[in-house]
């Protein structure tokens, strides 16, 4: 078997297949083919055996038309194709770069083998591409959060100043016992709307850690019967002034603990009796019925509205998605009530009544004591 | 056999080598592997009566790593516009990829693929976008390369669409 000429060795070396462009327009191979191209190529067996372009490769010989170009100029000039990927009979992926050139009056075209280099690039460009669509997502998220941050507080805040206008409004009047006791009940709630805002803004400001997936230690879960409690207690005047019912269905037994902050899970339960209420028609009904379930814990908010349509169901939770059905802060209240519930492993949804209405529903899981 | 070159556009992370992936090898990698470059793939179609054979150019994503080179689009019957559901940029991306690329060597027909349809709780793009892009004459299709929802009758409506252009 004769020697390679020492070009040819340094060329193989280095990765590189070299073809001289005949003045028919085909590619010779100068000298003995190494075994990556063959192992692509097979034609190329024999030394000095013409590129099959066209069998070959469609990338090659769409550069070739640059190529051309290139050779035309002469010169100087240097056509490259860019990296490209072709596939060996046996599924083997080979990573390539074609260059043309004129050298010494010779149209050439060299295939490079990319090699190391080319992997270090691609790893490169591959952490730079991560990073981006991870600031991406990261970006998109920080932006919802601040429009929810913002819903939130802005409907807070516009409660909260409704409430202080009524408490002083009544206060200024000569007040028979129960409503001192009814304007206790009042403040409270202010005083708990102001915490809750001061809160959100504390939580979104830091790391959401507590409502956006952060782990909840067992000894800070809720305890859902006081949360619902404190939640009907909310919203019990409300209901009376509009005439709807609210009844419960409730078997209650002892202290049952769910993942998620007190203050959230009243809120969300709240959430969900408002948005019932606001559907409600006067003199219509509301029922709370929750069911406990082996690992979880299922409570119902039925109303006696309207039923909505099907795509309405699917819309009431998608993210800022204009509610097509009930008001913009009840769009926001179900968002709110969302990011709570999923972000501690729970459920929530809405569906048809049994016999009427809508029933508003979430599944949380129970923490087991230790 | 009739041969047509199609040519998958669209920034980077969106899932055009999925796509093809799905297409071509019934495939899908839940490891995102950047693509650098070009890789060429083929698969038969059916159009009516005929067979079409697709010579589908996977090309790295167009960002500000790397631009698309034009001369790669040379002699292409179709695009098939790729964007990532769950990330809206994406689609602004390829929206302005589209017009440059139009720029340089005119218009042909094309179809946008808004992939990643499987996570739909993230999902970005808007219902009312998609109706406005259809109002404007688009054909819009939601594909999920993952579960291979919509992959194949994304590249099979690009192919009836080049034969009726051709």
């Amino acid at each position: 078997m004769p020697h390679p000429s020492p070009a040819n060795a340094v060329l193989e070396t280095l990765g590189y297949a070299l073809f001289l462009r005949g003045g028919d327009g085909s590619l010779r191979e100068a000298g003995e083919s190494p075994q990556w191209l063959r192992s692509l190529w097979p034609a190329l067996e024999k030394d000095g055996a013409v590129l099959p372009i066209e069998d070959a490769s469609p990338f090659l010989e769409n550069f070739l038309i640059d190529a051309e170009a290139c050779w035309q100029e002469g010169g100087e000039q240097r056509a490259r194709s860019g990296p490209w990927v072709e596939e060996t009979g046996g599924g083997e992926r080979v990573e390539l770069e074609a260059t043309a050139m004129t050298a010494s009056g010779q149209a050439v075209l060299l295939i490079e083998r990319l090699g190391a280099e080319f992997a270090a690039k691609k790893n490169v460009l591959q952490k730079a591409r991560e990073t981006v669509i991870a600031h991406q997502r990261l970006n998109s998220e920080i932006q919802k959060k601040e429009i929810l941050l913002h819903c939130v507080a802005d409907e807070m805040t516009a409660t909260l100043a409704n409430i202080v206008t009524s408490l002083r409004l009544i206060e200024a009047e000569d007040n028979p016992p129960r409503t001192k006791v009814l304007l206790g009940l009042a403040t409270r709630g202010t005083e708990d709307q102001q915490r809750l805002i001061s809160r959100v803004l504390d939580v979104f400001s830091e790391e959401m850690g507590t409502i956006y997936g952060g782990k909840m230690a067992n000894g800070n879960a809720a305890d859902f019967w006081t949360a619902l409690s404190q939640s009907v207690e909310m919203v019990e005047g409300a209901f009376a002034d509009k005439g709807v019912k609210l009844t419960r269905s409730i078997g209650e037994k002892d202290t049952l603990r769910v993942p998620v902050e007190a203050s959230h899970l009243e809120r969300v339960l709240t959430g969900l009796l408002e948005n019932a209420l606001e559907r409600a028609s006067a003199g219509g009904a509301v029922e709370i019925a929750v069911e406990d379930e082996a690992d979880s814990l299922l409570c119902r908010v039925t109303d006696s509205a309207p039923r909505m349509s099907g795509e309405a169901y699917d819309d009431l939770f998608s993210t800022f998605g204009m509610p097509t059905a009930g008001s913009h802060a009840s769009a926001v209240r179900l968002h709110f009530c969302r990011i709570v519930i999923e972000s501690c492993g729970g459920e929530i949804g809405c569906e048809p009544g049994e016999t009427s209405g809508n029933s508003f529903w979430i599944r949380l899981p129970k923490v087991v004591a230790k | 056999m009739i041969q047509k070159k199609v040519c998958l556009l669209g920034t980077s992370g969106v899932g055009k080598t999925s796509l093809v992936a799905q297409f071509v090898h019934s495939m899908f990698s839940e490891k995102y592997l950047t693509t650098v470059g070009v890789k060429i793939d083929k698969k038969t179609v059916r159009v009516g009566d005929e067979d079409v054979m697709l010579m589908i150019w996977d090309l790295a994503g167009d960002d500000d790593f790397q631009r698309l080179q034009t001369s790669y689009l040379r002699g292409t019957s179709g695009f098939l516009l790729v964007a990532d559901g769950t990330r809206a940029v994406t689609l602004d991306q390829v929206l302005e990829l589209k017009t440059r690329v139009e720029g340089s060597m005119g218009s042909a027909p094309f179809l946008l693929a808004l992939n990643k349809a499987d996570l739909a709780p993230q999902w970005e793009v808007d219902e009312a976008r998609i109706a406005g892009l259809a109002a404007d004459g688009w054909h819009v299709i939601k594909t999920s390369a993952k579960a291979g929802e919509q992959v194949e009758d994304a590249f099979t409506e690009l192919a009836r669409r080049m034969i009726a252009a051709s």
